[in-house]
This record gives C-alpha cells, sequence and structure tokens, in this order.
C-alpha cells in the first residue's frame, strides 16, 4: 500500500510537526513520541490499572497500537487525544480479560447526608489550609488508592478530567460518551472521592507545622 | 444542606438542586442564571459554602498529586519490543 500524502491537519499543537514528519516517512522519530509521553501514559496506567505491570503492559500496547494506526490518524483532533483514546481502549481490554474493578453505578444519593445533623457548618482544617501543607506523601498514596476504588466508568473520568487535564469535550470525545455523562460521572466520581478524604482526615488530622 | 435542623423545606430544595450542580459550577460550566442563583444561594447558606469548598480541595488534591518515574530499565524493554515491530508507517 502506498503511504498516502497527509492532509493539512485540522488541529495544530506541539505535536504536530512531529507526528506529520514521522507519518511522512521519518519512522526514526517515532522514539521522540515514545520520550515525550511514555512517563505520562505511565502514570495514566498507575492511576486506572490494576498494579505497576499493568500499566508497564497498558504502556506497550499503547504504544504499538500508535505505531500501527498512526499512518491513519487524519489530525482531525490532536494528538494526544487520539492517543488517550487508544489507551482507554486498551485499559477496557485489560480490564475485561483480569476481570477487575467490576462497574457499578454510582447514585447521587450516596453522597447525601442521612441526618442534617450530620452536615458540617464550619470549614475542616483539611479544606481550609494550603494544599502543599497538607498533600504530603501520605495522602497523595491514599488519594490514588481511593482513586483505584472508584468504578472504572467513574475513574476513568475523574483521571481524564482533574488528573491528566482534559476538558469536558476531550473527555467526551477520548471516552466517546456524552459531555454530560462525563459531567455526571465526574460530579459522582469527585464526590466519592471527599467521602473518602473525609474518611482519612476523621483518622489524620493534618499538620499544622 | 441549609444551617440548621428547623430550615425550610424550599431552602433545603435549593441545596439539594446545587448539590447536583457543584461540579459544573467549580468547572465554571453552568450558564450565567444558574451561576449567579448558585452565588446567591451558598453566600447564605454555611452548609453548602462547606460542601463547595471541601469539593473544591478534593479537585485541588488531584490536580496536585504527583506523576512518578518510569521504572528503571522499563523505558528499554519499551524500546526493543516496539523495534521488533513490522514496519507499519511505511507500508
Amino acid at each position: 500500500m502506498e503511504r498516502k500524502p497527509i492532509q493539512t491537519p485540522d488541529v495544530r499543537d506541539n505535536d504536530t510537526e512531529l507526528v506529520t514528519a514521522i507519518q511522512n516517512g521519518a519512522t526514526d522519530r517515532f522514539e521522540e513520541l515514545v520520550t515525550r509521553y511514555e512517563g505520562k501514559l505511565y502514570n495514566f496506567g498507575l492511576r486506572v490499572c490494576k498494579d505497576a505491570s499493568d500499566s508497564e503492559d497498558l504502556v506497550q500496547e499503547t504504544f504499538i497500537n500508535i505505531f500501527r494506526y498512526l499512518k491513519d490518524f487524519r489530525q482531525e483532533t490532536k494528538f494526544k487525544n487520539w492517543m488517550y483514546r487508544i489507551a482507554t481502549g486498551v485499559c477496557h481490554r485489560m480490564r475485561r480479560r483480569s476481570k477487575y474493578a467490576p462497574e457499578r453505578e454510582l447514585s447521587l444519593d450516596e453522597f447525601l447526608p442521612q441526618d442534617l445533623a450530620d452536615i458540617d457548618t464550619e470549614l475542616p482544617a483539611w479544606a481550609a489550609m494550603p494544599i502543599h501543607q497538607v498533600l504530603n506523601r501520605e495522602l497523595g498514596d491514599h488519594l490514588k488508592a481511593s482513586v483505584k476504588e472508584l468504578p472504572p466508568q467513574y475513574r476513568l473520568v475523574l483521571v481524564l478530567r482533574d488528573m491528566e487535564g482534559f476538558s469536558t469535550d476531550e473527555a467526551s470525545e477520548i471516552l466517546g460518551i456524552t459531555p454530560t455523562n462525563v459531567k455526571v460521572r465526574l460530579h459522582r466520581a469527585r464526590l466519592f472521592l471527599r467521602e473518602e478524604l473525609k474518611g482519612y482526615f476523621h483518622d489524620n488530622q493534618p499538620h499544622t507545622s | 444542606m441549609t444551617t440548621n435542623h428547623t430550615h425550610h423545606d424550599d431552602d433545603h430544595k435549593a441545596c439539594l438542586a446545587l448539590f447536583e450542580k457543584l461540579s459544573e459550577y467549580i468547572d465554571g460550566e453552568t450558564d450565567e442564571v444558574t451561576c449567579k442563583a448558585i452565588r446567591a444561594h451558598i453566600e447564605a447558606c454555611p452548609c453548602c459554602t462547606t460542601c463547595l469548598e471541601t469539593l473544591k480541595r478534593t479537585i485541588g488534591f488531584c490536580e496536585e498529586v504527583k506523576e512518578v518515574p518510569v521504572p528503571a530499565g522499563f523505558s528499554q524493554k519499551l524500546r526493543e519490543a516496539l523495534k521488533k515491530m513490522p514496519p507499519a508507517l511505511s507500508s
């Protein structure tokens, strides 16, 4: 099959030049893409997969798919968004294989206080103090573990939106769901995490030093 | 989520309506009218203020969680696996 000339990209960003060059034959520059994104994808994997070994598999399988299909990427969206769409597809396949973390729905009602007496009227210390004073390694580890407790469809949305920095529209495009669905899942995922944090700070008061 | 046990039902309804939209409000994705209504309610409702601020902080923590480096040896292993790939890009 002859290589098709690449049409003018619809979306331009820092990856456009490199991606276009590789598509036009500079395959030796593929390693630059790997260098640019292996860390991002590895950390994405750690947040959405079962463990570090699965995360390594996710990175490898994602790059193999990118290598295979980059010639067909029409640059109608950012390369990064396309790459994450591939990565989430890999993640879905891995989960089906391992039966890890079954899906379940999170209802908004789960997060409503059962009793009005349970409602805080005063801001707790962990929410009032500067983030960097509170967010130590232990809390970071707890937060990552809590993210893994989220049902996968909620976890992916939260990770893409609040950890990887994608917009609602981008997350919608990556996951193939509507923006409304992204918003609904994101809100419930955040409420779930907030409950986890409340539990954590019930047992561990933030340092005030 | 109004202030106390004697709050009015209408206030509680407003709290519940706001509760559903808090994330959209934080993300600046509500329309102007809803945004104004939420802001006015929050100013008068300490419970919803706490609810908003704790949710904002939860998001803040997520955004600030540090990434970890790729494990030693993995980068090499990855590149070796990719080198074994047939030349799909030039096919």
